[in-house]
């Protein structure tokens, strides 16, 4: 069912970059599916009484033929058909939301089933495929999810029935084992955010319930990363499993399990050279440092691993890192410190004395920091001669003027922590620069004369070179 | 410059040097003066010569423009009844005042520019005036003698015949020591020929060279310069240098410095700094069913959880695990 023809993309250009926003005049695809495909004739539910007008004991029965009804699917994309239908099925899902909520005694054996065969039935679909290769989820607006409205009543009713009292694990794990669990991994692949945060709780819930799917649940999540990282770059669901992995990492018993570490190694380090990385930063981010908590003797392999990885092209990405480094150098333990220390301020001198003044001013404000300045000055010795010649060169070349008052700022921080060492860095830099000179102005000499032999050699008739 | 010249010219400049001492009564008035007075005391004056020495390092001035400023800046404050809330503009004139006299213009940065890496409150035109003010007040007009004016002859002096000596001997660590002691407003009373012959006797004596020390015994016996004052000043000299040299950091009562950020800089660091989630804690190898009714429970932050989540096969977590912020 796509739509009429296709506008020829309009490009807005702003400051000679076209905008890529504008470029999407096009209509967007509808989410059509073959879900609906078969229903050529209306759809009739007969209306049951409500709930709470029936006698309790009758209650556990209506339940399960309420469930049962609300197995039925609408196409939404068709927004006049069964209009009076969808809003029974709205209602009646609303009903069964309340009744999980505040009833006890209704979940009976045979109830779990049939609850999980409606949850079913209704989130489990084939997501549309992705509008083009272009989408850019940081610019353009998501596809929201069309039955929306019926879809929204049934996470809730489901986190409801996962959170109830009643529910036993026990019985449950029967109907929710792994396939469902896959299929449900599936789903967060969905463009449409707010499903996204549900499927977010309802995998939370059913981490912490079932003990038995949990290695399961783990083994399938690095699966999707890995192949996010390596093979596909798409994944939309990236940022809500990382949350929920942070809520894992931070429960882990010490001392951390092998496979822990290994996945901090081999998946969530390497998620950080995804191109989409703004997505999700701040929840890896959290990972990391909730790993560093946990084990501190992780920080060498992870401030490594994310040398390794530094972006070389990409300042945003640049600025990112820089974040993230902060933060785990808040807790990083002085002993850790010590054993990174040079190759880290080797990578932020080179920060430092970038031409993008965003990343060199992100670099600079580390000075700021209480902390890092306290274990700086534990290791000036060390420190120092590391950042002294970048530092002293911008301060006399950096194109931007308040990356230059940044400057001084942490070069006073140097002079007043190690006085006698400021000074022979500077002297040492300062004979330094002055060799150079030498030099150039000898080779500039060299040349020189060079050209001068070639000119006296052009003047010789016989074009023989001298010896 | 042959020996007898440097000899003629030691002479001239200690009978000028005179001139350029500050005076006596107004450095007295300075040290007795309380901290949080109405007036300067030391401790201002040595505060203003560190951000001072900072300036001139970050500008790359020489050592003549950094003793040069210092030595106005003693000068003008033995002379004038100065408020502190005018110190930094003084001492920043008496810097710029300097540099115009001693730095060539391709290393001179203007007024402006001072100011604004100096993170000064005042303007361009408020620096010149008080410039003009200095200027008139110590009718300064191109140099003065100070004690690097004789660091530098006497260090001529002492390499002497063989010229190879500047390796041992080196100037710009005697010019690094001059400007520490300058730090320190008990030398600005010491006579610029004492305290570089007291400089240099010390330096001397560390790399332990007999003829050398000699040849500042035959200067000392040329300028008449008595013994008593120059060990007086030699013991200052080395208790001074002994605190320069350790690698104890120290952490003077600076002014906190401004760090301006960018706006996209500023936003970005408010919104990475708060990142907990919002799904609570679940424990490794376990989870309490009781414990289901939690989940709507707000435990965002790791610490909190840390210490509430101990049931089960969860293991101990050490509350030093904490982030430190």
């Amino acid at each position: 069912m796509s739509s009429a023809a296709t506008t020829p993309p309009s490009v807005d250009k702003v400051d000679g970059f076209s905008r890529k926003s504008v470029r999407k005049a096009k209509q967007k695809r509808s989410q059509s599916s073959s879900q609906f495909r078969s229903q050529g004739k209306p759809i009739e539910l007969t209306p049951l009484p409500l709930l709470k007008d029936v006698p309790a004991p009758e209650q556990p029965e209506l339940f399960l033929k309420k469930l049962q009804q609300c197995c039925t699917v609408f196409d939404f994309m068709d927004t006049l058909s069964d209009l009076k239908m969808k809003e029974y099925k709205r209602s009646t899902l609303n009903e069964l939301v309340d009744y999980v909520t505040v009833s006890r005694g209704y979940l009976t054996e045979q109830a779990y089933p049939d609850v999980v065969k409606m949850v079913s039935y209704n989130i489990f679909r084939t997501l549309p495929p992705s509008d083009s290769n272009e989408f850019d989820p940081e610019e353009d607006e998501p596809t929201l999810e069309a039955s929306w409205p019926h879809l929204q009543l049934v996470y809730e009713f489901f986190i409801r029935f996962l959170e109830s009292q009643e529910f036993q694990p026990s019985i449950a794990k029967k109907y929710i084992d792994q396939k469902f669990v896959l299929q449900l991994l599936e789903l967060f692949d969905s463009e449409d955010p707010r499903e996204r945060d549900y499927l977010k709780t309802v995998l939370h819930r059913i981490y912490g319930k079932f003990l038995g799917l949990r290695a399961f649940i783990r083994k399938q999540i690095n699966n999707i990363f890995l192949r996010f990282v390596y093979e596909t770059e798409h994944f939309n669901g990236v940022a809500e499993l990382l949350e929920i992995l942070g809520s894992i990492i931070n429960g882990f018993a010490l001392p951390l399990k092998a496979e822990h570490k290994q996945f901090l190694v081999k998946v969530l380090i390497p998620l950080h050279t995804v191109r989409s990385l703004s997505l999700f930063h701040a929840q890896l981010a959290y990972c990391i440092v909730q790993f560093l908590e946990k084990d501190p003797a992780l920080t060498e392999p992870v401030i490594r691993g994310l040398l390794k990885f530094w972006p070389k092209t990409c300042s945003q990405k640049e600025v990112m890192f820089l974040g993230e480094l902060e933060e785990i150098l808040d807790v990083i333990e002085p002993t850790q410190f010590v054993k990174i220390q040079e190759p880290l301020f080797r990578q932020i001198s080179r920060c430092v004395s970038s031409p993008h003044f965003q990343v060199a001013e992100r670099a600079l404000y580390y000075w700021n920091n209480e902390y890092i300045m306290s274990l700086i000055e534990e290791n000036s010795s060390v420190i120092l001669p590391i950042m002294f010649a970048s530092l002293y060169r911008i301060s006399k070349e950096h194109w931007n003027p308040a990356i230059v008052a940044l400057v001084y700022n942490v070069l006073k921080a140097f002079m007043e922590m190690n006085s006698t060492l400021f000074d022979e860095l500077t002297a040492t830099y300062k004979s330094d620069r002055q060799r150079e000179k030498k030099k150039e102005k000898e080779r500039e000499d060299l040349w020189k004369k060079l050209e001068d032999l070639e000119l006296k050699r052009g003047l010789r008739s016989d074009g023989i070179i001298p010896t | 410059m042959d020996a007898f010249k440097l000899m003629k010219e030691l002479r001239a400049n200690y009978e000028q040097e005179g001139y350029y001492i500050p005076k006596e009564t107004g450095l007295n008035l300075i040290e007795s003066t309380e901290q949080n007075g109405s007036g300067i005391s030391a401790k201002c004056r040595d505060a203003q010569v560190e951000d001072l020495w900072g300036l001139s390092s970050f500008f790359g001035y020489s050592t003549q423009t950094f003793v040069l400023a210092v030595n106005l800046l003693d000068r003008f404050l033995a002379l004038m009844r100065v408020q502190p809330k005018h110190l930094s503009c003084v001492g920043l004139s008496c810097l710029h005042l300097a540099a115009q006299r001693s730095e060539p213009d391709a290393m001179l940065s203007s007024g402006h520019e001072l100011i604004r890496i100096g993170q000064r409150r005042f303007t361009a035109s408020d620096l010149s005036r008080m410039e003009k003010i200095v200027a008139e007040k110590l009718h300064f007009t191109s140099s003065a003698v100070t004690p690097l004016t004789f660091l530098h002859l006497y260090h001529q002096v002492a390499l002497g015949q063989s010229p190879s000596r500047k390796e041992v001997l080196s100037l710009e660590k005697l010019e690094a020591q001059l400007k520490a002691c300058l730090r320190c407003m008990s030398f600005s009373k010491a006579k610029p020929s004492v305290l570089a012959l007291a400089l240099l006797r010390h330096e001397i004596k560390a790399i332990q060279s007999e003829d050398m020390l000699e040849m500042t015994c035959h200067v000392q016996r040329h300028l008449k310069i008595a013994d008593g004052e120059l060990q007086y000043w030699g013991e200052r000299v080395a208790r001074c240098l002994s605190d320069y040299a350790s690698p104890r950091c120290s952490r003077p009562n600076h002014r906190k410095l401004l760090w301006v950020v960018s706006r996209r800089t500023a936003q970005n660091l408010q919104s990475s700094s708060c990142c907990a989630p919002d799904l609570p804690t679940i424990p490794e190898g376990g989870w309490d069913p009781s414990q289901s009714e939690d989940s709507s429970e707000d435990l965002s932050s790791g610490e909190e959880s840390l210490s509430s989540s101990l049931e089960g096969e969860g293991g101990y977590f050490p509350l030093h695990l904490r982030r430190r912020r």
